[in-house]
């Protein structure tokens, strides 16, 4: 990132109503509302954080086609640059309900405010999972980060753990590597799952150890993380490890729990959709992480975008 | 010197900036020892003022009654005041760059409104009930997605009540007081030195946090 950035400072002038409300302003969001004002649309884009959501915390993006290798924060920035050339409206707030009855919808921030729209887009990704472990709420803010660009600072240095073997743990333990002195990866699988190209860039940091068919049982400390307690998931023996801190990465959680009860959702809260990523609700379309699906991508997002707006611009205002 | 904001920054500054409405000063603090980004800010500052002329500043040192007016103990920070030259307790404590740029770029343009503050009106009706000083420290970092929320919720409570102050902390500048409150994740809210959380709530959560801590 650069040394200056705006961030939600170009948010865009507030109306009452937009054709299109999209929620969540990563890169399944901005398609849609590129792909709407090319229908003819007026949609607004409401993001809680930044623009690209959770790609600012990915450091390297290498499926995305046109780029052989690219930072998730530069991926974000050029996407929502082109959704502003084309006059796609920004604004920045975390949504707090919506009523999707109806033709006249309304999204409600939590600033107070209230948009209608005929159309509204769910594209609100995922958070990180937490390990639900002993200590685990006590030490938040005092050594246990689901962050790495956010208090990866603050371990300088330092020997931390990090849990999970996923691309997301790999990835971000690549970017820890720069300024940790030790990471100790702990992996619930006797392997790790990442992809091999990440598994090779890791090793060659020389900074890391793995410990495999592991899980964090408990955490240990005083004003911050001391020790955890690794159980082996086969023979369930406990062994602990001294560490100054704890990065969790072991997947991620839909963020629907705003619409409990208003959509349709799976038993693990990803939103049930048609081929056109149409909810059940009339004109409530749910796209990207956020939607129960197989294979979640930035490009898998960007897609399910078009295809949702495509279908909303023949349904809903063709006339 | 070489400019601090480069060109294209600078263009997306000005359109930021084109909403504004009255004029705005900032009063930068500074001192001659252990300050690493005193001078980097009044870069800053001094670059703001020239792509738009409703922005001034003016420079103090850490030692003088200005900074015993304004309760400022750090440098470098930043105070706001609007164009009738109010004080809404609005601070930045060391240079809001990376991610918090934004963030006072914000700050500037409803300043220039005479910095009414965003939140909902039922927010507003809760926090203008306090009737005792309140300190909100945010702690951040430049390179954290989720603070600058955080931080312009803080902000905006500040502006309801002249009894609220509102602080954002950068945590790798200020290390010592990052040490004192224990943080080691971001954005970390202090509030009165006895409510504190992590992570940017929304509004509403934000302000039962400040209602709290009273």
């Amino acid at each position: 990132m650069s040394f200056f950035e705006l961030g939600s400072a170009k948010k865009s002038e507030l109306k009452d109503f937009y054709d299109v409300t999209i929620i969540g302003g990563g890169p399944g969001g901005i398609t849609a509302g590129i792909y709407a004002v090319q229908a003819g649309l007026n949609p607004l884009i409401i993001e809680k954080a930044l623009d690209g959501g959770q790609m600012n915390n990915t450091q390297t993006v290498e499926n995305w086609t046109g780029f052989a290798s690219i930072s998730g924060m530069e991926l974000s920035e050029k996407m929502a640059e082109h959704a502003r050339e084309f006059d796609v409206s920004f604004t920045y707030a975390e949504v707090v309900d919506i009523d999707g009855e109806g033709q006249n919808k309304e999204v409600i921030l939590d600033n107070g405010k209230k948009i209608k729209s005929r159309v509204i887009v769910v594209a609100t990704g995922s958070n990180p999972r937490k390990l639900g472990v002993m200590g685990e709420e006590d030490f938040k803010g005092r050594g246990i980060s689901y962050c790495a660009t956010c208090d990866g600072h603050f371990f300088a240095d330092k020997h931390i753990a990090v849990i999970g073997g996923g691309n997301s743990a790999l990835d971000e333990s690549l970017y820890l590597s720069k300024m940790v002195r030790k990471i100790t990866i702990v992996q619930n699988l006797p392997k790790l799952t990442a992809d091999k190209l990440l598994q090779k860039k890791l090793n060659d940091t020389g900074k890391v150890e793995y410990i495999y068919s592991s899980v964090l049982d408990s955490v240990e400390g005083d004003s911050q993380v001391r020790k955890i307690n690794i159980k082996n998931v086969d023979s369930g023996e406990i062994t602990s490890l001294e560490v100054d801190g704890i990065f969790v990465f072991i997947g991620l959680i839909p963020n629907t729990q705003f619409l409990k009860g208003k959509l349709e959702m799976n038993g693990f809260g990803y939103i049930k959709t048609d081929d056109f990523m149409e909810t059940k609700t009339k004109g409530v379309y749910a796209i990207g992480d956020v939607r129960e699906k197989e294979v979640r991508q930035i490009v898998t997002a960007a897609a399910d975008g078009a295809i949702a707006i495509y279908h909303a611009a023949r349904n809903y205002f063709s006339e | 010197m070489a400019k601090l904001l480069p060109d294209n920054i600078t263009k997306q500054v000005k359109e930021v900036f084109s909403s504004m409405e009255g004029s705005v000063k900032a009063l930068l603090f500074k001192s001659e020892k252990n300050c690493d980004y005193c001078s980097t800010a009044e870069q800053m500052l001094q670059e703001l003022s020239e792509i738009e002329g409703k922005i001034s500043y003016e420079v103090h040192d850490l030692a003088s009654e200005t900074a015993a007016k304004y309760g400022i103990e750090l440098a470098p920070s930043m105070v706001l005041l609007n164009p009738e030259g109010d004080d809404k307790g609005v601070r930045f404590l060391g240079i809001p760059a990376g991610h918090e740029f934004g963030t006072l770029l914000q700050d500037i343009v409803s300043f220039s409104k005479g910095a009414i503050s965003d939140l909902s009106k039922d927010s507003i009706k809760r926090i203008e009930t306090i009737n005792s000083p309140v300190d909100i420290k945010v702690f951040v970092t430049t390179t954290c997605p989720y603070c600058p929320k955080a931080v312009l919720t803080a902000h905006n409570i500040a502006m309801v009540n002249k009894n609220i102050t509102a602080y954002m902390v950068e945590a790798n500048e200020f290390q010592e007081m990052s040490k004192k409150f224990g943080v080691s994740s971001v954005p970390q809210i202090v509030i009165n030195d006895k409510v504190t959380f992590v992570g940017a709530y929304p509004e509403g959560q934000f302000v039962d946090q400040v209602m709290k801590a009273i």
